[in-house]
Order: structure tokens, then C-alpha cells, then sequence
């Protein structure tokens, strides 16, 4: 029991750090909330740095203490940190903020259970956790739009939730355990495979947005306040693609799932960005092109098993991913939300605006920014794994996504109609923005330091 | 000392060193681009000096990058990469001599140059795959920018057109790329070179990714349709660098990549690359005759000249006696240098031009001879040395690679047709432009300025040069050409 625990620290310090959030939020003193969440995840990040080397299981098994689970930390953890930075100035000052920055440490919580998760319940538990906090806080703002797309959100979660329940029972009777280590004995069992990856597919894949599970996205993230759209779009998502890893990695190969999983990568890709194209919210852009970013991400996820570029693949591009899609988010919360807001933005401010030229183009996957780096491996993986085709529908999806992005830059560097209105931003904003923006230009060239 | 790695970066450090300066002035800025693209220069001058290796790379230069899958910094020159690179780095200082006019945003503008002269030089340099990528994609960025930035009219349209043309051009030798590394573990060029890792139906459809990508750049028929557009929407130096440097990305790849590490393969498909040469050579050439608007002829006549690069290496390929090989590759690769320099002196002077009149259309003009001697004499020097007259730049690398064309595949040789056309389109043009009647609306224009004449007379030095005495240059060609392994 000790042992288990000793391994556990950094998971131990979010949740008391949830508890101290919590009644600082009760004792109406949401600055005092903020900085306990900041210190929480700083000490939680720093407990996670011994803990990388460990590859081990705790709790009979239930819980990873493994490479993924640790990378996923290290990821996740100081990215709702810099989630917790935009919100704050987004949002400070409004009633009830302080529940806000709780809901966000305590869907983290939720995330790192997702991609430590080692057992079927605990990937409920997980879904769960992150869902519950996740619909809470996109109906924070209380407006009508607000509420509906919270409800719609929340309906779509708990039936995709109670489906992938119900389809996990079929593992449970198949395998004999609850283990993903245990679907080893589905090898000679494809049917029953096939209806739990269904319903896992249907689970995660609403968390991660994939197509045709990706309704929700675009809406949910419009209603939001915007930080509270790209910590969606980042931390739940790049979870929910780490639980996919830990659950499919122990799945037979031979049962067909990666053939499955490769159809929906082509279709979420493309779906995404062609959806994209035609966008004139830039939050709703956003929202398609993180659709689409899923879909690179089951590139690696398909490679699971087959590639030793698999699993690095997916860690580096969810690193980027979070530091890119971060940072656009950020340049949103200053610039506004309609794309002809961006008019004459890049001349107005030319920093930030060099800084979103660069997240959009890590985006796009041009080198030598992170966003590269972690999509050369991805096509590494999946062309390794014996799917070609998928890495030349995800390279043609590259120009796509050009397209999308540009419809973001080509305006910034347009003579803005008006007079510029240039009001302060504020510091924390400053602070995402870079720290962001350095992770997402020069990651790439210290991409040595990821495991591979 | 790192002089290799120098020149690389040297360029970057000067945009970046502006970009913190509290003054960006026109003038700051230009003093900092002339100095830096000028010392620049005078690297690559000492690399020059330094020498190559009669076989393989010389003046390697190694850092580990993300050693997990084997790709790291490694930069080294052997006679294909360094005269490409002295033609950039001299192409890249003549053009921030004439750059110094532009006071649009003038410290945004120099810092791309100079990002682009780092991609640029990079890009020839690089002997890691996944790093030759990094440079070939960072120069179409940059790229994109200075056109949609500081282009005349469509500059929109055109500057998205390149972006997203090249962008998908590039993308198959990505998936190349991957193929290779996956049969060898590494991004090491070198290594891919001495044992050509891919065989069969691996290395064909290797071979056709590659071609793609290096067909978009060059560009060849029939994917060449984004250079007319790119090339006549970009500033002039926009002009100069796409067509003196970026489109030799695509000639020095196609040797690089598509010769040296596919080799079997290019052989089998050597006709088919040839008939696409024969045929863009012919294409560019007649589609220039056509044209009256001057930007736009010589952005197709460009078309034509690397057709003639494409039949050298393709040639080159299909035959197997050694000195025939060395004579096509030496007259492919002098072929880039010279279209670098004479059609970097045509778009320099066109714009000139352009900048006086706001024209471009040939028939507005007439009889400028007169009034503008030095501009029309240069023009004149560098339209002959573009359509190939001996004693000029083109000439010893058109005849190579007609010669050894004749020995090795004489059905090729109908692509000699297209240097009337081009005799045709250039002697017609001159006389439009610089001879016959005065047009009156032109009686006040002055002649080049000293910063024009900096920018201009260099290359018309460099043109008689290359023509009289191109031993200087073929020397250290033909050395690397004679043990290059395919």
C-alpha cells in the first residue's frame, strides 16, 4: 500500500490541491483558489520528474506508472497551468470565477487518471471525472447559448458514456477481467474485440472529437469562454488520446482494430478541415481544425504495437499540439472571435502576431517548428506500421490545413479598415503567450530530450 | 572554424540582431542586411577556399539532434552544393544592394531576406534528410511572405497559389524521406548515397515522390503553372532569389536526392524524366514566345532553361560510359549557376525597369536604347547570354549538355530547337523595347543609379566570365562529378 502510494504523489497533490481550491472558492476568495491551483500543479509536475524512469503498476494493476503516464503528466500539468493563466484573465473579476479554476484541476485530475488508466473502471471513472467538471464549466457563463450547448454536451456524454459502458462489459466477459493487460485473450475472439473497440471508439472518441463523434466540438467551444474552449480542446482531448493508447497497446493486433482505427483517422482528418474551410468564427475554426488534429494523432495510435515510433510519436505531437492549440487560443482571447477581427491585426500588433503566424504554421506541420517534429513521426509510425495510405491522406490533409490556417494569417497582414484599437494585454496573457510560442518554435530543435 | 555552419546561420543572426534593435529605420535596416549578406559572401568565399573533396563531402560539420531516430545537424559541401551556394550568397548580397530602395515596412522585409538566405544556403548544405526538409520548407515561408507582403496587384492570389503549389509539391518527398529512413534507421544523406537503401517497387515509387516534389520546383511541365503568377506578383529581389536560388532546389535535389539515392530506379525511368525535359525545354520556349509582358517571358523562359538541366541529368542517367555521364552532369550543374546569374541580371533589370515606368508590357516601350544606354546594353548583354551565344554564361553549359545528349540519346536533341525560340523571343524583344522609334512618354526616364549599377554589373562580369573561362568553376565540378556513386 505504501509502495503504491509513493507512486502516486503527484496525482495526490492535484486532488488536495482540488479540496484547498474548493473551499477557497467556498470562502469566496478565487485569487487564493488560483494561486493554490498554480502552486498544486507546479509541486505536482515537479513530484512527476523522479517518477519518468518508473515503469511499473500499482493498485493490482488498475493504475500505469509508466512512460506514457508520466509524459502525459508532464504535458498535461503544466498546461492547465497555463489554461488556469488565460482564464484568469479572461475571466477575473466575474461572479463564481474561482469555480471555474477548481473545475479545471479537477478535469486534469480526470485526465491523468485517463492516460494512467490500466483497468476498465478506471477508465470510466476517468471519462466520468473529466465529463462531469467539462460540462459544469462550459455552462459557467450562464447565458442561454451557454446553457444549451451545456446541455447538448452533457447529453451527448452520458449516452456516449453509457454506450461505451455497456460495450466494455463485452471485454469483461470475453477476457475474463477487468486488465487491459488481460485482452490478450481476445485474440481468438474478433467479434467480442470488435464490440468493445466500438464502444471504446464511441467513449474516447467523443472526448477526443472524432468523426462521427464530433458534433458537440464546435458548439461546446463556442459557448465557452475561450480559455475555457482551449483547455477543452487541448488537456481533455490529448487525455483522451493517451487512454486510447493505454487501452489499445494491449489489444491484439490480429483482432483488426488498427485497420478500424486508421479508417476513422482518414475520415476525422478530412472531415475536420474541410469543415474548417468554411468557418468565419475563429473559435468554431479552431474547433474543426482540433478535430482534425485528432485524426493526426490516431496516425500514431494505429502504430500502436507494430511501430517503436508509436508511443514517442504521440507524446511529442501531444506536447505540441498543447503548446500550439494553447497559443492560438490565447491570440483569440486578445483578438476577438470573428475572423474579421484578425483584419489588420498582425500590423497592429507585430509580436503577437508573428506568434500566431508561427502556432498556425506548427499547426500546418511546417519545419522546423514542434508541430513538425511530431507529425514526421506520426507518418514515421504509421508508414511503419504498413499504412501508407493513411500517411498520404494525412500529407494531402497538410495542404488542406494550409489553406485553413492561411485564412488566419492572409487577413492579419490586410490594412485593418478602422483605427486600430490597441488596448492593454494583460501579463498572465503575456506569460501563456510566451511561453507558448518559445515551446512551439524551438521545442523542435531540443526534440532530443522526448523519449523515443 | 565552422565556416559552413557560419554561412548558414550568419544570415539568421543578422534578422534576428534587427528584429531586437530599438531602431529599425530604412536605413538601419539596409545597413544591416548589406553586412550581413556581404560577409556572408566573403564566408562562402572562404569555404570556396577551404576546398572539396575530389570524392565525397568535404568541411563536414556534425551535431546530434534527436539522436533517437538518427537525424541530426550535419552540413558538409562537395562540387554539386558549393557552387549553388557562392551563387547564393552572391545573389542574396547584389540583392540587398538593390533592396535598399524599399521603405514598406523595410525591417520586416530584410529579416525574411536574410531567413530566407539562411534557408537557402541550408538547403544546399544539408547532409540530414529530415534537415534539408527544415531548410526547403522554411524558404517557401519565407517565400510566401515577401510575395503576398510586397507584390504588385494579385499578389494575394499568386502568393497563395506558390504557398499552397509548392507546399503540396513538397509533401511526396516527406513520404520519401520516411521511406528511406525507415530502410536504414537514419537521416544520414551520406549514408543513403554510398548504399542506396531502396530497391524495386520501394525505390520506383521513392523515385516518383521525389520527382514530384523536385518537378513542382524546378518547375517542370506540367506542374510549372505557379511560376508565371509567383514570378510577376513578387518584388523584383522576390523575383531574383525565386528564380537565382529557389528554382535550383529542384535541379539539385533532382541530382541529390533522385539520382544519388534512387539510382536503379532513375535508370528504368530515365526515358520518361528525359521525354519530361525534351518536352519543358520546347514548352517553356514556345510559351515565352508568346508573351508580351517581359516578367512573364522570362519566368518562361526559365521553364526552358531547366528543361535543359532535367535532360543533362537524365542523360546522365541512362548511360553508362563515365565521361559522357561527367559531361552531362557537369553542363546540368554549370547550367544552374549561369540560369542563377543571367536570369537573376534579367529580373533585376526588369524591374528596374518596372520601377521606372510601372510597365511591363513590351510594346509601351521603343527605342530606350538612347535614352537609357547602360540599362539597355545590360539588358542586351544578358538576354544574348540567356539565349546561349558562345562567349556568355550559357553557352559552355548548353553545349555540354547538347554533346553529350547527341552521344547518348540523339532523339533528345530536337530540344535544340527551342534555343531559336528562344533567339526568336529574345531578339524581338530587345527590339521592342530598346530599338526602333522613341516613345516620347519615356523621354525623362534617368538610367541606373549607382545602387542599380552595384547590383547589376557584378553578374554581367560573372556572365562574360562563366562564358570566356568557365574552367575555374568546372574544375571543382567536374571533380565531384567524376565520383559521384549512382
Amino acid at each position: 500500500m505504501a509502495r503504491d502510494l509513493s507512486f502516486l504523489f503527484p496525482e495526490l497533490m492535484l486532488a488536495s490541491t482540488v479540496v484547498l481550491m474548493l473551499v477557497a472558492e467556498m470562502l469566496r476568495a478565487p485569487r487564493l483558489a488560483l494561486a493554490f491551483g498554480l502552486i498544486g500543479l507546479g509541486l505536482s509536475t515537479a513530484l512527476t520528474l523522479p517518477l519518468l524512469e518508473a515503469d511499473t503498476t500499482v493498485f493490482g494493476g488498475t493504475y500505469r506508472v509508466d512512460l506514457l503516464s508520466g509524459w502525459a503528466k508532464l504535458i498535461l500539468l503544466p498546461g492547465t497551468a497555463l489554461a488556469l493563466l488565460m482564464t484568469w484573465a479572461e475571466i477575473a473579476g466575474k461572479d463564481r470565477e474561482g469555480s471555474v479554476y477548481t473545475l479545471l484541476c479537477l478535469v486534469t485530475l480526470g485526465a491523468v487518471m485517463l492516460a494512467g488508466g490500466g483497468d476498465m473502471m478506471l477508465l470510466v471513472l476517468g471519462v466520468v471525472l473529466t465529463g462531469l467538471g467539462s460540462f459544469a464549466m462550459v455552462a459557467w457563463p450562464r447565458d442561454d447559448a451557454a446553457t444549451e450547448t451545456a446541455m447538448k454536451y452533457l447529453v451527448f456524454g452520458a449516452v456516449t458514456g453509457s454506450v461505451m459502458i455497456y460495450g466494455l462489459t463485452f471485454w469483461f466477459g470475453g477476457a475474463g477481467s477487468t486488465l487491459f493487460s488481460e485482452l490478450g485473450a481476445l485474440q481468438d475472439k474478433p467479434l467480442i474485440a470488435l464490440a468493445g473497440l466500438v464502444a471504446v471508439l464511441i467513449g474516447l472518441g467523443y472526448k477526443a472529437a472524432l468523426v462521427p463523434f464530433q458534433f458537440w466540438a464546435p458548439d461546446a467551444y463556442d459557448g465557452a469562454p475561450v480559455s475555457v474552449a482551449a483547455f477543452l480542446s487541448v488537456i481533455t482531448k490529448v487525455a483522451a488520446i493517451f487512454a486510447f493508447a493505454q487501452v489499445l497497446r494491449d489489444l491484439p493486433v490480429a483482432t483488426g482494430w488498427p485497420f478500424v482505427v486508421a479508417l476513422i483517422a482518414a475520415v476525422t482528418m478530412t472531415f475536420g478541415y474541410l469543415a474548417a474551410l468554411v468557418q468565419t468564427n475563429v473559435v468554431r475554426l479552431l474547433a474543426y481544425s482540433s478535430v482534425a488534429q485528432a485524426g493526426y494523432f490516431m496516425l500514431g495510435i494505429v502504430a500502436l504495437g507494430t511501430s517503436p515510433l508509436a508511443l514517442p510519436s504521440v507524446i511529442v505531437f501531444g506536447a505540441a499540439y498543447v503548446a500550439m492549440n494553447l497559443g492560438a487560443f490565447a491570440v483569440i482571447v486578445i483578438a476577438g472571435r470573428n475572423l474579421d477581427d484578425f483584419k489588420g491585426f498582425g500590423r497592429a500588433r507585430p509580436l503577437i502576431g508573428v506568434a500566431m503566424v508561427v502556432f498556425l504554421l506548427s499547426l500546418t506541420g511546417i519545419p522546423p517548428l514542434f508541430g513538425f517534429v511530431g507529425k514526421v513521426l506520426l507518418f514515421g509510425a504509421a508508414i511503419e506500421a504498413g499504412y501508407l495510405w493513411l500517411a498520404v491522406i494525412g500529407i494531402l490533409n497538410s495542404v488542406l490545413a494550409l489553406a485553413v490556417y492561411l485564412r488566419i494569417v492572409v487577413p492579419m497582414y490586410q490594412a485593418r479598415d478602422g483605427e486600430a484599437v490597441r488596448a492593454e494585454v494583460a501579463l498572465p496573457l503575456l506569460v501563456v503567450l510566451g511561453a507558448t510560442a518559445l515551446v512551439t518554435a524551438l521545442m523542435g530543435l531540443f526534440a532530443g530530450v522526448f523519449p523515443g | 572554424m565552422p565556416l559552413l555552419s557560419i554561412s548558414v546561420f550568419l544570415p539568421l543572426l543578422g534578422g534576428v540582431l534587427l528584429m531586437v534593435l530599438p531602431n529599425k529605420s530604412a536605413r538601419i535596416a539596409h545597413g544591416v542586411s548589406i553586412a550581413t549578406t556581404g560577409l556572408t559572401f566573403v564566408v562562402t568565399l572562404a569555404i570556396w577556399a577551404r576546398g572539396t573533396l575530389p570524392d565525397g563531402f568535404a568541411q563536414i560539420e556534425e551535431i546530434a539532434w534527436i539522436p533517437a531516430i538518427g537525424a541530426a545537424y550535419r552540413v558538409g559541401v562537395d562540387g554539386l552544393s558549393l557552387p549553388l551556394i557562392l551563387l547564393t550568397s552572391l545573389l542574396f548580397f547584389l540583392s540587398a544592394i538593390y533592396a535598399a530602395r524599399i521603405t514598406d515596412r523595410p525591417a520586416v522585409f530584410v529579416a525574411l531576406m536574410l531567413m530566407l538566405e539562411t534557408a537557402s544556403i541550408g538547403t544546399f548544405a544539408a547532409l540530414d534528410a529530415l534537415l534539408f526538409y527544415v531548410f526547403f520548407e522554411v524558404s517557401l515561408v519565407g517565400m510566401y511572405f515577401m510575395i503576398v507582403g510586397w507584390g504588385y496587384e494579385e499578389r494575394q492570389r499568386a502568393g497563395l497559389m506558390f504557398f499552397i503549389y509548392t507546399l503540396l509539391g513538397s509533401l511526396p518527398l516527406l513520404l520519401a524521406i520516411i521511406g528511406l529512413f525507415l530502410a536504414t534507421g537514419s537521416f544520414d544523406m551520406r549514408l543513403w548515397i554510398e548504399t542506396p537503401p531502396l530497391t524495386g517497387l520501394a525505390a520506383m515509387l521513392a523515385l516518383i515522390a521525389m520527382l514530384f516534389t523536385f518537378a513542382v520546383k524546378i518547375p517542370s511541365f506540367p506542374v510549372h503553372t505557379w511560376l508565371p503568377a509567383a514570378h510577376v506578383q513578387a518584388p523584383t529581389v522576390g523575383s531574383v532569389i525565386l528564380a537565382g536560388v529557389m528554382l535550383k532546389f529542384g535541379t539539385y535535389g533532382l541530382v541529390r536526392f533522385a539520382l544519388q539515392m534512387t539510382p536503379d530506379a532513375f535508370a528504368q525511368a530515365g526515358q520518361v524524366v528525359l521525354a519530361f525535359g525534351v518536352f519543358s525545354a520546347l514548352y517553356g520556349a514556345f510559351v515565352a514566345l508568346a508573351q508580351s509582358d517581359l516578367k512573364k517571358m522570362i519566368a518562361y523562359t526559365s521553364v526552358n532553361h531547366m528543361g535543359y538541366v532535367v535532360i543533362g541529368v537524365a542523360v546522365a542517367a541512362l548511360t553508362l560510359d563515365p565521361d559522357l555521364r561527367a559531361v552531362a552532369l557537369n553542363g546540368a550543374t554549370l547550367q544552374m549557376v549561369s540560369h542563377g546569374i543571367v536570369t537573376g541580371a534579367l529580373f533585376f533589370l526588369v524591374g528596374m525597369l518596372q520601377s521606372r515606368a510601372h510597365e511591363r508590357e513590351m510594346t509601351a516601350f521603343g527605342g530606350l536604347l538612347g535614352q537609357v544606354p547602360w540599362l539597355g546594353w545590360a539588358f542586351v548583354l544578358s538576354a544574348f547570354a540567356s539565349l546561349g551565344l558562345p562567349g556568355l554564361a550559357h553557352f559552355p553549359a548548353e553545349f555540354q549538355i547538347f554533346l553529350a545528349t547527341l552521344n547518348a540519346q540523339p532523339w533528345a536533341i530536337v530540344a535544340i530547337i527551342a534555343i531559336v525560340v528562344t533567339a526568336g523571343l529574345y531578339l524581338r524583344a530587345i527590339a521592342a523595347v530598346f530599338l526602333g522609334e522613341p516613345n516620347e512618354k519615356w523621354a525623362a526616364m534617368p538610367d541606373l543609379d549607382r545602387g542599380e549599377m552595384q547590383a547589376v554589373v557584378p553578374l554581367l562580369i560573372l556572365i562574360i566570365l562563366i562564358g570566356v573561362a568557365p574552367s575555374w568553376l568546372l574544375g571543382m565540378i567536374d571533380a565531384t562529378m567524376r565520383a559521384l556513386q549512382f
